[in-house]
């Protein structure tokens, strides 16, 4: 297992930085890289400042929100010892859409860019410990889901609620376009302040690395090795919460990407879900900063919407999924 | 560091466990001793799961106690608690397909690192006979295959307590006979091995002890001999049988039902 794991990360650590720098020299206006790394040490020119403020930061977040969303949806997989969960099944998304929502509604979010992403998190943290106390003791991973169910439910109702009301045309677009996800217009401030949440989102997830490769044996076996109670559940969602919640919360809503990632990398890896959450992260980097390419790439009247993108890796991803079930393979 | 404690005396004390207001068990006491091999018996639904569970502190007694050297389950910290009793559930279907080696390597979580982890997995494989299918992922696994691989994750902390629920579900006659063989010289070494049990002429020729639960409440306990009359097992599960010695063996045999 360990050389497939080497072989995993050098391929990752390989393609990361060359994502990267195809990311720097992506966007509607062509710069050159040397050029304008060597203007930056001098003083302003369009080209550092392209570089330096647009397209640094947005390809950082790319990698950051990616890996938060990639790490949050193996983690939710090995919770829920389910290869279809993902990090929004349990209200972390939702409840961050629905606080952003509110403040978009109310026309309050550009007052300040730092409202909207902390009541964001705010919301994920909010939902996340309404499923957690709906799912009550003992909680089993089906309760946890149906808690998810409801809460996913009456949290989209609420959106349904503000969308219908929207005040007007422009609020109602807003708010469509941030459901839509998005990393345009995303600089340091954003990312500054969704890195502190997703550091500390890794490191819960991280810490619990022992309850999810003990999860593998079912709640009972899991208990009698030490991880009974509900703490550990509870960190690991704080953890999802923490991580997934602020990567929402800056980027918007953007879906597939902790769904498709696990299954992406359990042939490299296996399927120890420890070993899955740095691999997860690293292949959700990945995978987002390319689909970032693609937008900045893509020409078009309209900005495209990472969110689309990245359902239109999912959608096909099922379609294998399912064929490859059908040929007998493992799910 | 492995956890000095290195046997267990297990009491339970006026256990009582109430699920969905229905009683499951009903003012059980009794004991379990290093170097013996218990099986818990008893018709399906008569509390032999809950027992079990309520020892591996899985489940929480509604009231009662169980102790392990005289000290309450409920003082020891979940870790101490894993390092002191390994359980293994009747059904416990592996939810990732990782390698037979990486799922006993779990039974060693209680510990932290270990130096020697890979060789306590070779020899806890070892034992079961399963070093053969070490790499093989647990999907690949017959039935009875992984049951000796979660076998060899019960065993390979050496906790000095063992509580395996039915172990022998699924296994074909010569592997029950060989895990049961295994059992017992672990009880043999000093442990203390408690299992639940259906087949009672296994529980009579390899146990030292018997417990008979029925409908929550414990009936017999003593010597396979001692439980196994006509007249106690015929009123508990409805079959004529005879206890019987055979060349110095014991053998228990069924006839029909009642």
């Amino acid at each position: 297992m360990l050389n497939s794991n080497r072989i995993a990360l050098g391929l990752l650590g390989v393609a990361l930085p060359l994502a990267l720098l195809a990311a720097l020299v992506s966007g509607p206006v062509s710069i050159d890289l040397a050029a304008a790394l060597r203007d930056s040490w001098r003083g302003e020119s369009s080209e550092a400042v392209i570089l330096w403020q647009l397209r640094l930061p947005r390809a950082l977040l790319a990698i950051l929100v990616g890996a938060a969303l990639g790490m949050g949806g193996a983690a939710m997989q090995g919770l829920l010892r389910n290869p279809l969960a993902e990090p929004a099944l349990l209200g972390v998304s939702s409840g961050a859409a629905l606080a952003a929502i509110l403040l978009l509604y109310y026309g309050l979010a550009w007052q300040s860019g730092w409202w909207l992403p902390l009541l964001a998190i705010g919301g994920a943290f909010v939902a996340v410990l309404s499923v957690w106390a709906l799912a009550g003791r003992g909680a089993s991973a089906s309760r946890l889901v149906l808690a998810g169910v409801a809460i996913n439910a009456f949290l989209s109702a609420l959106m349904a609620l503000a969308l219908n009301y929207a005040p007007s045309m422009f609020a109602m677009q807003e708010i469509v376009f941030w459901l839509l996800g998005s990393l345009a217009n995303r600089g340091w401030d954003q990312l500054l302040l969704a890195l502190p949440f997703i550091i500390a989102g890794g490191l819960l997830l991280f810490a619990s690395r022992n309850y999810l490769r003990a999860l593998t044996l079912g709640e009972a076996s899991a208990a009698s090795l030490g991880f009974g109670g509900r703490r550990h559940p509870l960190l690991l969602l704080l953890g999802i919460a923490a991580a997934v919640g602020a990567a929402v919360a800056v980027a918007g809503t953007i879906g597939f990407i902790g769904l498709v990632v696990p299954h992406l990398m359990r042939p490299l890896v296996g399927q120890d879900p420890a070993r899955l959450l740095w691999a997860s992260a690293l292949c959700g980097a990945l995978l987002l900063l390319l689909a970032d390419i693609f937008v900045l790439n893509f020409v078009g009247a309209q900005e495209l919407r990472i969110g689309a993108v990245t359902a239109f890796i999912g959608a096909p991803f099922f379609f294998w999924l399912i064929v490859s079930a059908r040929r007998g393979g493992a799910l | 560091m492995m956890e000095p404690e290195r046997s267990a005396n297990v009491a339970c004390r006026e256990l009582c466990l109430e699920r969905q207001g229905q009683r499951v068990l009903d003012n059980l006491s009794c004991a379990f001793h290093p170097g013996e091999l218990t099986a818990v018996i008893g018709p399906n639904g008569a509390g032999k799961s809950s027992l079990l569970q309520l020892l591996a502190g899985v489940l929480n007694a509604s009231a009662g106690e169980v102790s392990i050297n005289e000290q309450p389950l409920a003082d020891f910290s979940p870790a101490a608690r894993a390092r002191l009793c390994a359980y293994l559930p009747q059904s416990e279907v592996p939810a990732w397909s990782v390698s037979a080696a990486d799922l006993v390597a779990l039974g060693l979580l209680p510990w932290g690192r270990l130096k020697d982890r890979e060789e306590r997995v070779r020899r806890a494989l070892g034992k079961v006979g399963g070093a053969d299918f070490a790499q093989r992922a647990v999907t690949r696994l017959s039935g009875g295959e992984l049951r000796r691989v979660q076998l060899a994750r019960l065993l390979v902390g050496e906790a000095p307590l063992l509580i395996a629920d039915e172990p022998t579900a699924a296994l074909d006659i010569r592997h029950q006979l060989q895990l049961l063989q295994t059992l017992r010289g672990i009880a043999d070494s000093g442990k203390t091995v408690i299992l639940a049990l259906h087949d009672l002429s296994l529980a009579a020729r390899f146990c030292d002890r018997v417990i008979l639960l029925d409908e929550g409440r414990l009936r017999a306990q003593g010597t396979p001999r001692d439980v196994f009359t006509p007249a106690m097992i015929g009123d508990v599960y409805g079959v004529s049988c005879e206890f019987r010695w055979r060349d110095g063996e014991p053998e228990f045999v069924v006839f029909d039902l009642i």
